[in-house]
């Protein structure tokens, strides 16, 4: 009874803390560093970058923008770039970046470790309230930089029409990787393969997790890619891959797994929450559902995460101003208005519930950020995996031999932790 | 000069009397200073040009090459305190240390090896004999001709890539066509196997003798002697017939320079068509033939949209020119993107002059 108390006591007067010392000093102790903000909080001229993925999202971009600007008396340019990456890079470049702008998880070292970030998440709200993945996503060297905007994970999709022909059930799901197994074997048929999935890490690494395997130690010390765990993992998709079970998307001339599967060429695919736009907009007649990642042998459930955060520079002169603005943006009323609009899935818990309440669609994506598994952030990591990804194909021809991709993988990316 | 207004009567007054030893100071001062006038206006007249190629071009040269020697991530100024210099630690890392960067950089040459001693010489020969053909007094629709050949030049690069990868691709156009006539055609863009690898692996050949496990940049001997892959053989077919058009109007300016007399002599000694345009027309042509293969050797070191369009996750594609761009801006290492562009510099200069001292501009020399 009294460790409740105490327990509560302290999380009721940090809870009441966060928010009173932001407005008083604008200072919080946040890991290592302390973050003090500076600007005024109206008539701040500030600027948004992303990179949009279609009109949708340009829309309600500028929409919250316009709103927060209006309610709040400050004025935000929207920039939507065609090259995203490239012109962010740029605008640091020069000097001139915009305050706000998108940041992927893979990019949160290298723009952390030249202190081009403001880690000013702490000022927002408390971790708690969004996934504890996602949140680890955002820490560089025990700080919590930004505050994850939203993301995508992994699921199984499954076409139903083919499901059904199949002579399959509902006790036929696949939720492990024997069933997995059978279920691909016999949903392929001349034209159809049973399983399309993406040549690359960032789809094989669920793999990976769903045996127990990961990409680094919990410390993120050390990589752990040629683990046995992952040999296995790899092994079994080159199993289903020898097999034809399994097809990789150039194999079957698609850009993409969702092409394959959006053209019936594929029973099955494992794709992130952007495939539920794709197949409403391009294959709108496919009749589909979308499950968890099946677990692996010992159960273990797996997915990958992709996420991008709200990044504000360092160099910005309305630090208060952006960081109100992020708040703004990352209430769950504004959340849900993002997810509605173009299908990200919300990063606060509260948002992603309600979310989930409404769309039932999308529980088996929001299922797994209990346990996803964020991608690499190291410097330099992109062209590690590049060389990887390079030789997924081989395993289906029977060039590539899984041990030799991922100690090579392995050794590379090792050599990237070396001083 | 001599002409000088005014104080030119004077001065000749003045010479007229003046003893020799003093006459030539005073002459060359009042011309310097007009020349020097001169030299200012000349200076005023080229310095938008000047300006745009220092801002443009020295400028940027410069900082590339202060870049190459730096550890820049691009994410900062480049003169901001995180930027260290590194030395040559860039160069070293793609060209001494084994790893990644230097398998990727070995790659990257050899590809583009493959493609410019395909692509010269058959876009030089294709681009003569096009010019050679509408050249022809006795051709009907010359125009429409010079139009047709000289199209592909205009059009976008990117635009015909695209299109040649939708036909090549897996289950494309070029495999359905192969497929009519019983011929399963290989996956062209994304298969991963050199044309003389397969050549010899269809010959019974599929393991490398042991000396070809020699490793040079990264790559053994047997992948360097690989040949292009098949995607690589695409592009290479696809650049020899967009840029044979420009290299076509060069010829063809080159030969209605050539005097009809020449041709009409050398027929009247009884040399065949052949001789005629092996001993005649060929000679005379020699700058341009120069001409054209510098031109198109630079121009092919440096190819890059087509290798934008294939190369990602493609390694066979990759040039390093496009390998540049890609560790710059997706793996920040702007240093070490840096130190390939100025490796692929390097390696068109020596290469350049190695073709210069071979082909020689002029026979007599």
């Amino acid at each position: 009874m009294k460790k409740r108390n105490i327990v509560g006591v302290v999380a009721l007067s940090t809870a009441l803390m966060v928010p009173l010392v932001a407005t008083i000093g604008g200072t919080v102790a946040s890991g290592a560093t302390t973050v003090k903000l500076s600007g005024p909080t109206k008539g701040a001229k500030l600027t948004l970058m992303y990179g949009s993925s279609g009109t949708a999202e340009t829309k309600a971009v500028n929409a919250a923008a316009a709103a927060w600007g209006k309610a709040s008396g400050n004025k935000v340019s929207v920039i939507s770039a065609s090259n995203f990456s490239q012109q962010l890079a740029q605008g640091f470049a020069g000097g001139t970046p915009p305050d706000i702008f998108y940041l992927s998880s893979s990019q949160l070292e290298t723009f952390a470790k030249q202190g081009d970030l403001l880690p000013y998440a702490s000022h927002v709200a408390s971790p708690s309230a969004f996934y504890p993945a996602l949140v680890k996503a955002y820490t560089y060297n025990k700080t919590w930089y930004c505050v994850p905007k939203d993301f995508s994970n992994l699921a199984l999709e499954i076409n139903t029409t083919m499901w059904k022909a199949a002579g399959l059930t509902n006790a036929d799901l696949p939720t492990t990787w024997a069933k997995l197994l059978a279920d691909a074997k016999k949903l392929t048929h001349k034209g159809v393969v049973g399983l399309d999935i993406g040549n690359t890490l960032d789809r094989l690494g669920a793999f990976f997790a769903e045996n127990g395997g990961s990409y680094m130690n919990k410390e993120g010390t050390k990589f752990t890619f040629n683990s046995p765990q992952n040999v296995a993992a790899l092994k079994y998709v080159q199993s289903m891959a020898k097999q034809g079970i399994l097809a990789f998307p150039p194999q079957q001339s698609a850009g993409w797994a969702g092409e394959a599967f959006g053209l019936g060429k594929a029973a099955m695919a494992t794709e992130g929450n952007w495939i539920i736009g794709a197949m409403a907009s391009s294959y709108p007649k496919i009749k589909w559902q979308a499950v968890a990642m099946p677990a692996g042998p010992k159960g273990t459930r797996g997915t990958l995460t992709f996420t991008n955060c709200w990044g504000i520079a360092n160099q910005t002169k309305d630090s208060a101003a952006a960081v109100n603005f992020v708040k703004y943006l990352t209430s769950v009323a504004q959340q849900l208005r993002f997810a509605n609009a173009f299908g990200v899935l919300p990063s606060r818990i509260a948002a992603a519930n309600a979310y989930a309440k409404k769309n039932p669609s999308v529980a088996a994506f929001v299922q797994g950020a209990k346990y996803a598994m964020p991608q690499v952030s190291t410097v330099g990591f992109p062209t590690v995996q590049a060389a990887f990804d390079n030789q997924v194909l081989g395993l289906a021809t029977g060039s590539a031999n899984p041990v030799t991709m991922l100690n090579q993988l392995q050794s590379n990316a090792e050599a990237l932790l070396r001083p | 000069m001599e002409n000088l207004p005014l104080s030119d009567e004077t001065a000749k007054s003045d010479v007229a009397r003046a003893p020799t030893s003093q006459r030539n100071p005073r002459k060359k001062r009042r011309r310097s200073a007009a020349r020097r006038g001169q030299n200012l206006y000349g200076w005023i007249f080229v310095s938008p040009a000047l300006a745009i190629l220092i801002v443009f071009l020295v400028i940027p040269i410069i900082l590339a090459l202060y870049i190459s020697f730096t550890n820049w991530t691009g994410i900062t100024s480049p003169f901001a305190s995180a930027v260290h210099f590194v030395g040559l630690k860039n160069y070293k890392t793609i060209l001494t240390e084994p790893g990644l960067a230097q398998q990727n950089f070995g790659t990257a040459v050899r590809n583009n090896f493959y493609y410019v001693i395909f692509v010269v010489p058959l876009q030089t020969a294709l681009a003569l004999w096009l010019a050679i053909l509408v050249n022809n007094k006795f051709l009907k629709g010359k125009g429409f001709f010079r139009t047709a050949f000289y199209f592909p030049s205009v059009t976008s690069s990117i635009a015909i890539t695209t299109v040649f990868i939708f036909l090549f691709s897996g289950t494309g156009a070029v495999n359905r066509a192969l497929s009519f006539v019983g011929i399963k055609g290989p996956d062209w863009i994304y298969d991963q196997n050199g044309i003389f690898t397969t050549l010899l692996s269809s010959l019974g050949v599929h393991n490398p003798p042991s000396w070809a496990n020699f490793q040079i940049l990264g790559l053994s001997i047997w992948n360097w002697l690989a040949g292009p892959s098949f995607g690589m053989c695409v592009i290479i077919i696809l650049a020899i017939w967009t840029t044979s058009g420009t290299f076509m109007l060069f010829f063809l300016a080159a030969l209605q320079n050539i005097s009809e007399e020449a041709e009409e002599a050398s027929e009247m000694d009884g040399a065949t068509a052949w001789q005629r345009f092996r001993y005649v027309t060929l000679p005379m042509l020699r700058p341009v033939v120069l001409l054209v293969a510098t031109l198109g050797f630079i121009g092919t070191w440096q190819v890059f949209d087509q290798s934008f369009l294939t190369g990602p996750n493609n390694p066979t594609m990759v040039t390093p020119a496009y390998l540049a761009y890609q560790v710059s801006f997706s793996n920040f290492a702007f240093g070490e993107g840096a130190a390939i562009a100025f490796l692929l510099f390097g390696l068109i200069v020596v290469l350049t002059l190695v073709q210069r001292k071979f082909v020689k501009e002029d026979l007599t020399k």
